[in-house]
């Protein structure tokens, strides 16, 4: 069952497209992933979904129905994190997830416990009485994510709830996605992280320009490309004929040489290495550190738009 | 509804911008302009250095007799007896400010023009009217020429200034009731409050608010429900604080100026709300625009200077009856010195319209539950 279906999108700012026909399927049980760079559109569609922002074309299905801002049915099944901590500050921790709750959970007694619940989710247990103002970034994040997932909603928005965040206060925090997923949550998660994704989502969607330009597992995604492996190699004083032997290499469809590091991108193919190695070692040309990696979604992300996902 | 009652008033009340110009603010300005006005009135009674030039043995003169008493129960002068050549080097010099010479007639001499120089001349006037009462007195009943002379010292006022309405008048009553127009105007910084955490382009606080099951119209009411409460406790603690610790007179009843408080606590919180939700502008810019919008209504109904309102009043009164300040003072002068029920109501009347085009204009930006742009 679509949890979530968009179809045809569009969000314009005057002249600028924010949203250009954007279509997304978001499945139930789902770690769904939106990634793309800054300006993508990313936020402009989970704003799109929640019902904040009008938009000028399409339609917005979530669990079925319609989204609109007086659908409180379906607003009371949604959980949002949002990119920007929204807490309030003059409000201890356990008060301000027992406020955000409590716009979900009427009931005290139930409200009780699952704030419990989610202070002990996010690790904050000792933090209960301290003001948001006294939290580390990590601990702010931590908050802010559950203030969002307390009432323990069907679908969870998180909108790069990772942006500044140390690594272990960002590992905790996946973690806690995929736990939450486990617990029959479905999720859409927002970044421009791309191993973040790739770590923890089941399906990814690569937005560029507020377009949809690829949707997939990350395993589908990685072989809609022709990149099968990418090899670096760090080699001084190569010469342009060198590398037209190189690039002449079964199976290399690129080359690029700068800053005295080669790096070759091959197709699905094995024994690339070793043929890129051979080949230096009969002009005899000496080498450094050798790498060679299995496609990113960064060279899906390349490989599309002709840019790198973090320019 | 309790729970977000509840919760927005812990929100503000532990919000120190909010508390701080709303409440703490206006206290401290009260203190201040207290403190002021005080020291304008001890100033104003300056005992007044004066010289005493005896042509003869003056002794039992009945004039010098007044001027003890004048000066051990009114404390108005500070008499000094010396030669004439001295005297006249020191009130060039401004060491004293007259010279009362005792004989047969008593007369003044002065360096300058003033108030203190003024009341010289008030006592010399009161001696030469009633020396020849006293001068029967020393004649008939020498034992009670003392007694006499007491009575005639002393300064209760023989006139007292009243309102039409038959109120005592206060000209620094006027102050306090401008400081009040100006701390009700201050409800403003919990109106801007109420809006940032409602509208969802404005933080992101409010926009995971407004993607809550929560309906549109419960937030608002207990938002503005809140804000109204709690800057009518404001207003109602800064009255208290005029009446129960400084101690003000207005003459009036503190109850009966409740409604106006009310009012005029929905009138800042309104205006707050109104000036936040319109534009795009930052928060910064939309606070510095209340503080100048609330400040120059203030100094137009008279905050900084008494006369400014009377100016108005004469060359611009529309402006007065269009300034929520002006009117907030207004309607209590009306009130407790004036008694003038129409002009009061008037005052009233205005207000509240004020307040609902406020509250209309306002809620026609914050009931929106979809935004342009975020």
């Amino acid at each position: 069952m679509d949890i979530v279906k968009i179809e045809n999108l569009v969000k314009r700012y005057g002249s600028t497209v924010a949203l250009d026909h954007l279509d997304l399927n978001v499945k139930e049980g789902e770690i769904f992933g939106l990634l793309g760079p800054n300006g993508s559109g990313k936020t402009t569609a989970i704003n799109c979904m929640l019902a904040l922002l009008k938009f000028d074309r399409g339609s917005i299905q979530i669990m079925g129905e319609e989204m609109a801002p007086d659908h409180y049915k379906i607003k009371s099944q949604i959980g949002i994190v949002m990119q920007n901590v929204a807490v309030f500050e003059e409000l201890n921790v356990q008060d301000n997830i027992d406020y955000f709750c409590g716009l979900y959970i009427k009931d005290r007694k139930q409200r009780r416990d699952l704030v419990e619940d989610a202070v002990r989710f996010v690790g904050l247990e000792e933090y209960r009485r301290f003001y948001p103002k006294k939290l580390s970034g990590g601990l702010l994040r931590r908050l802010n994510i559950a203030c969002g997932i307390a009432h323990k909603p069907k679908l969870i928005i998180l909108d790069e709830p990772t942006v500044a965040v140390d690594p272990q206060s960002r590992n905790r925090i996946l973690e806690g996605i995929c736990e939450l997923n486990r617990q029959g949550s479905t999720i859409i998660y927002t970044s421009h992280y791309m191993e973040e994704v790739e770590q923890i989502c089941t399906k990814i969607a690569i937005m560029d320009h507020g377009r949809s330009i690829a949707v997939g597992t990350k395993e589908e995604l990685k072989g809609m490309i022709k990149t099968g492996e990418t090899v670096t190699i760090d080699a001084v004083a190569l010469g342009e004929e060198d590398l037209e032997k190189i690039r002449k290499l079964p199976h290399v469809f690129d080359l690029a040489y700068q800053d005295q590091t080669l790096t070759v991108r091959c197709t699905r193919t094995s024994n690339n290495l070793i043929q890129i190695l051979n080949c230096l070692q009969e002009k005899e040309i000496p080498f450094g550190r050798v790498f060679s990696e299995l496609p990113t979604l960064n060279d899906v992300f390349l490989e599309i738009t002709g840019k790198q996902l973090r320019d | 509804m309790i729970h977000l009652i509840k919760y927005s008033v812990l929100t503000k009340i532990r919000n120190f911008n909010v508390i701080f110009w709303s409440l703490i603010f206006p206290l401290v300005l009260t203190t201040l302009m207290y403190l002021s006005i005080g020291r304008m009135e001890e100033d104003g009674f300056e005992t007044i250095p004066v010289a005493l030039v005896a042509e003869e043995e003056a002794e039992s003169d009945p004039f010098l007799t007044f001027l003890e008493s004048v000066e051990q129960d009114a404390g108005l002068v500070m008499t000094e007896e010396m030669s004439r050549d001295a005297a006249e080097e020191e009130l060039k010099n401004g060491e004293i400010k007259g010279i009362f010479c005792i004989g047969d007639t008593p007369s003044l001499f002065v360096g300058g023009s003033g108030l203190p120089e003024s009341i010289l001349q008030m006592i010399l006037e009161s001696y030469i009217q009633g020396e020849q009462t006293l001068s029967d007195i020393r004649e008939l009943h020498p034992e009670k020429l003392g007694d006499a002379v007491r009575k005639m010292n002393e300064y209760d006022e023989a006139t007292e200034q009243v309102s039409l309405g038959g109120r005592t008048t206060n000209g620094n009553a006027q102050f306090f009731y401008a400081l009040i127009g100006m701390a009700s105007l201050y409800g403003c910084f919990l109106g801007f409050q109420s809006s940032l955490d409602m509208q969802a382009n404005l933080t992101a606080l409010a926009a995971r608010r407004c993607a809550s099951p929560v309906n549109r119209m419960k937030t608002i009411l207990s938002e503005t429900a809140v804000s109204f409460g709690l800057h009518f406790v404001n207003m109602m603690i800064l009255l208290g604080y005029m009446k129960y610790i400084l101690r003000l007179d207005f003459s009036g009843s503190y109850l009966a100026m409740l409604p106006v408080l009310l009012v005029g606590s929905i009138t800042g919180v309104t205006m707050g709300m109104f000036i936040t939700s319109i534009g795009r502008m930052g928060e910064g810019s939309k606070a510095g625009i209340m503080v100048g919008v609330s400040m120059t209504f203030s100094f137009l109904a008279g905050l900084m200077n008494g006369e400014m309102k009377n100016l108005i009043d004469r060359h611009a009164p529309v402006v007065n009856r269009l300034n929520p300040a002006a009117l907030i003072s207004d309607a209590l002068y009306c009130m407790n010195v004036f008694d003038a029920p129409a002009r009061y109501r008037e005052d009233m009347l205005i207000l509240s319209a004020i307040c609902v085009l406020l509250a209309a204009g306002t809620f026609l930006v914050i009931r929106r539950e979809r935004y342009g742009s975020i």
